[in-house]
């Protein structure tokens, strides 16, 4: 079956060979530089086999419109974003389909601070794409190609100047990286062992972009990382997506500690030895991360699911530490964006300052447990199933930033419908896996007798 | 409206006709025919030849093709290059003999010529169409880089030419590359040749100093210095190092109708064969080969038909009046190096300066007219001269490509360029006042009818 094109706030994703073909780049490419303007763009790409090829295309698409690329090569998304802000470039074009299959690959759009576009600029991008009316300069006018091979050595300096780069290097922790054929097998092993000092064992660390396991950072996938730790005694795992933005943790026990734990890792080490100030997280993070904040009297800010939503929100609050629960750190005085390298440099940094474990630093962390479900209906029913929820529960205070979100305390219970399926989303986390699970059922009762 | 398709290729003005998309579906067109196989690619250092080079390894690398990349290439080199390689094709991206903003594909099938008009057509369809193959992400062609085809090329040269003569004659030769394509390897030809070299305009930056096009006007640069420095010959290319015309050691800036002219005098001295060329090059090149009693077979203008008709009839050279000239024996290109090789040859071999070669040779007076027409207007606009122009009693006309009348004294000739979008007037005699006279005609004829 054909796969169609995704066009949307994340950009522009598509199965190459099908729907995302080297045209689709290219127009895409000219409406980004129509859109910014002439001048200097940051072109930055994963691994995929398929990103040399659509990196061409957005090359000749920029250049033709008067914007002149810069190729950062093979590097992480936040490295993209990060370069723009940095040499003041009009944009940044991320050629990478984060944690989708191989055969996916996408153009990601950044402004000229580094961070995404948020919803309504994605929008006026795709306006002047879909008008399919690209000026191009003449040829005299077309600016040469930079290749900035030093992108990653930005992103690193940064991360050093955040933490406390001799503490970590004392420790000579033993760490074991999952790389999944990413951008992390170029650059996650000498940044951990050349940087941070560690004693490194790398795993999936050939960066074929042949994907070894499911490119989602989720415990499932984890089990050769598992092991790695295990069998040669390591005091960390850490596991990244295809583009680098996502990080997860296996403690030294060789058991993942949960995606959202890495955050709530993250957020503490933060606050107890950097700056204290809020938090923010989008909606359907977990309570965890909640507690450590809430712990150390920071207020805590929540946010719609999306990055651009959660960075968006952190510069105007000022927030000095936040993300998503997917494994998503951000820390806007590194960057407003999700980057897994300022992750694991705090989290090997908590390790170093507090002399604990992964599992001794979790275990202070309560615990909650998290259950997913979704409901397929009809794309045109979720407003009306959603506004019938929202009149049930008019009297649990419910939020209605994303969907409906009601807040027990001690759980919560979120459903939203899905902006790349026809399918309601609903997740709950409670103390208990029980509890959690009656509320997400409850939930699935309500949607199920409006549907 | 400066578009042109053409089977062997594309061509337009950059930021107008010539967009990235048109080249990108022009060369995914090409990935398509070639089914995802091998294939060379050259560019010329015109501004704009890196964005279109992009366009097309983007292409290319989706229908599954293998690049080799040769990068900054002259186009015959390209062509040479092609069986070297065993690839089954190539792609040429060169502003050629145009003017600043104009830049090209060119097309190149698996024997080193201009991919023919059978293929060209299929390519054509598959533009037209737009229905390209598209290979998944784990069929994604690849691209490498290549530079080990300078050597065998030099040396096929040398094993071609009587080097050890051009050698011992040591040389002193001005080359003028007008900053294209061949920048990079003028220093390679000097020294295997025994050369002292003088480049002109030989900074490969892009920018064109002077026109593209290698002819009298285009040599005033080269022709003002080339006695001071005591050169004993002038070269002057186009960016693609596909045509040539020749300065003498004294400046004089020979027609560039005359460096098909002398290289043929010079070959056909050494072997008889059949003479090709196009049907609006200097009947001097019909003297040679009377003088040589082999035959003349004409052709349509452009590379294309006359290397085809080389091949078809088994010529011994080939070649038009712009300036060009090719050997079968050597490649199936137009090739400026073999060219400025055989010159110097000639040169060493018969002891003759540069200027006594081209003495040597029956001259006439040839005038050149260029007229401004949208390409969609001047197929008619030749279909009403022989209503209005009248080639008297012993006027022969002839439709070969265009509109051609030969007399005892001479012949005039007019066609749409397949390049640009011009009507070409071409006018020879023995007498200038006549030719002039005959070319006039011509021209106000089509300039009312436009």
């Amino acid at each position: 079956m054909k796969e169609a094109l995704k066009v949307g706030v994340s950009g522009v994703r598509g199965v190459v060979g099908d729907s995302f073909t080297p045209q689709t780049a290219l127009s895409f490419a000219q409406a980004f530089a129509t859109f910014v303007g002439h001048g200097p763009v940051v072109v930055g790409r994963d691994t995929r086999p398929t990103g040399a090829m659509i990196e061409q295309a957005v090359v000749a698409g920029l250049q033709s419109a008067g914007c002149q690329p810069i190729l950062a090569g093979v590097v992480p998304t936040p490295t993209v974003l990060i370069l723009t802000q940095s040499l003041r470039a009009r944009g940044g074009i991320a050629i990478t389909a984060s944690h989708n299959p191989s055969q996916w690959n996408a153009l990601k759009f950044a402004e000229r601070t580094g961070m995404f576009l948020n919803e309504l600029r994605a929008e006026e991008l795709f306006d002047v794409y879909h008008q399919q009316n690209f000026p191009m300069v003449s040829e005299a006018e077309i600016m040469p190609v930079v290749v900035e091979s030093d992108a990653m050595e930005y992103h690193i300096r940064r991360v050093v100047n955040y933490v406390d780069q001799k503490a970590i290097r004392k420790r000579k922790l033993k760490v074991a990286v999952d790389c999944c054929n990413g951008v992390g097998a170029v650059h996650s092993v000498s940044f951990l062992r050349e940087v941070l000092g560690c004693t490194v064992f790398p795993v999936l660390d050939q960066p074929t972009g042949r994907f070894e396991r499911d490119p989602e950072p989720l415990p499932e996938n984890l089990k050769l990382l598992c092991d790695t730790v295990r069998a040669n005694g390591c005091d960390i795992g850490f596991a990244q997506d295809p583009d680098g933005d996502r990080l997860a943790i296996v403690n030294e026990k060789g058991e993942p500690i949960g995606e959202d734990q890495t955050l709530a890792l993250a957020v503490q080490q933060v606050l107890d030895a950097h700056e204290k100030g809020p938090v923010a997280i989008n909606l359907a993070t977990s309570k965890s991360v909640e507690f450590v904040a809430r712990q150390r009297g920071v207020e805590v800010v929540k946010t719609r699911i999306g990055e651009i939503n959660v960075s968006e929100t952190m510069v105007r609050i000022g927030s000095v530490v936040g993300g998503e629960g997917n494994g998503g750190i951000i820390i806007p005085r590194m960057h407003p964006c999700r980057d897994s390298y300022i992750g694991m440099a705090v989290v090997l940094e908590l390790m170093a300052m507090t002399g604990k474990t992964v599992s001794e630093l979790r275990g202070a962390i309560p615990s909650y447990f998290m259950v997913k479900d979704k409901i397929r209906i009809r794309g045109e029913q979720a407003p009306e199933i959603l506004r019938s929820l929202r009149r049930q529960y008019a009297d649990k205070n419910p939020s209605l930033l994303d969907g409906i979100y009601i807040d027990f305390g001690d759980s919560w219970v979120h459903a939203r419908r899905s902006n790349t399926e026809p399918v309601i989303r609903i997740t709950a986390e409670a103390a208990s896996p029980e509890e959690a699970a009656r509320l997400a059922g409850e939930f699935r009762q309500k949607i199920e007798q409006a549907v | 409206m400066t578009l042109r398709l053409a089977s062997f290729g594309i061509r337009g003005f950059v930021g107008d006709s010539l967009s990235p998309k048109v080249v990108m579906d022009f060369a995914s067109a090409f990935g398509t025919f070639l089914g995802g196989r091998r294939i060379l690619l050259g560019r010329d250092t015109r501004y704009s030849s890196p964005m279109i080079h992009a366009c097309v390894v983007s292409s290319l690398l989706s229908t599954g093709c293998e690049v080799l990349d040769l990068g900054v290439c002259p186009t015959p080199m390209l062509q040479y290059s092609v069986k070297a390689y065993e690839a089954s094709g190539a792609v040429s991206i060169t502003g050629g003999h145009n003017g600043m903003g104009w830049n090209a594909l060119i097309l190149i099938g698996n024997d080193g010529a201009f991919l023919e008009p059978l293929g060209g057509e299929n390519v054509l369809d598959c533009f037209h169409a737009g229905d390209f193959l598209k290979q998944p992400w784990d069929k994604m062609g690849r691209v490498a880089s290549v530079d080990t085809f300078v050597e065998p090329y030099f040396q096929a040269l040398e094993e071609k030419l009587n080097a050890e003569a051009i050698r011992r004659a040591q040389f002193k030769v001005l080359m003028d590359p007008v900053g294209g394509a061949g920048c990079g390897y003028l220093d390679s030809f000097a020294q295997r040749f025994g050369c002292s070299l003088v480049p002109l305009n030989a900074q490969p930056s892009g920018y064109l100093a002077r026109e593209a096009e290698p002819r009298p006007r285009s040599s005033s640069q080269m022709a003002s210095i080339i006695k001071h420095l005591h050169g004993h010959a002038g070269f002057v290319f186009s960016s693609d190092m596909g045509r040539l015309s020749l300065v003498t050691e004294e400046g004089e800036p020979a027609s560039e109708e005359y460096t098909f002219a002398v290289i043929a005098n010079h070959v056909l001295d050494k072997k008889a064969g059949a003479v090709i060329t196009n049907c609006c090059t200097t009947r001097t090149v019909d003297d040679i080969a009377a003088l040589h009693k082999v035959p003349v077979v004409k052709t349509r203008v452009g590379q294309a038909y006359v290397i085809s008709a080389l091949m078809d009839e088994q010529g011994i050279i080939g070649g038009e009046g712009n300036g060009s000239v090719a050997l079968p024996s050597f490649s199936r290109a137009f090739d400026g190096f073999l060219m400025m090789g055989l010159v110097l040859e000639a040169m060493a071999e018969k002891k003759n300066r540069l200027s006594d070669l081209l003495k040597a040779l029956p001259r006439y007076h040839i005038v050149k007219r260029k007229l401004t027409c949208e390409s969609s207007r001047a197929y008619r606009a030749l279909e009403i001269l022989p209503e209005r122009f009248d080639p008297g009693e012993e006027g022969r006309v002839d439709w070969t490509d265009g509109f051609r009348v030969d007399w005892a004294d001479g012949w005039i000739h007019a066609r749409a360029s397949r390049t640009e979008q011009i009507v070409r007037v071409i006018s020879e005699s023995e007498n200038r006042v006549t030719a002039e006279q005959r070319a006039g005609d011509i021209v106000r004829i089509i300039e009312q009818e436009i």
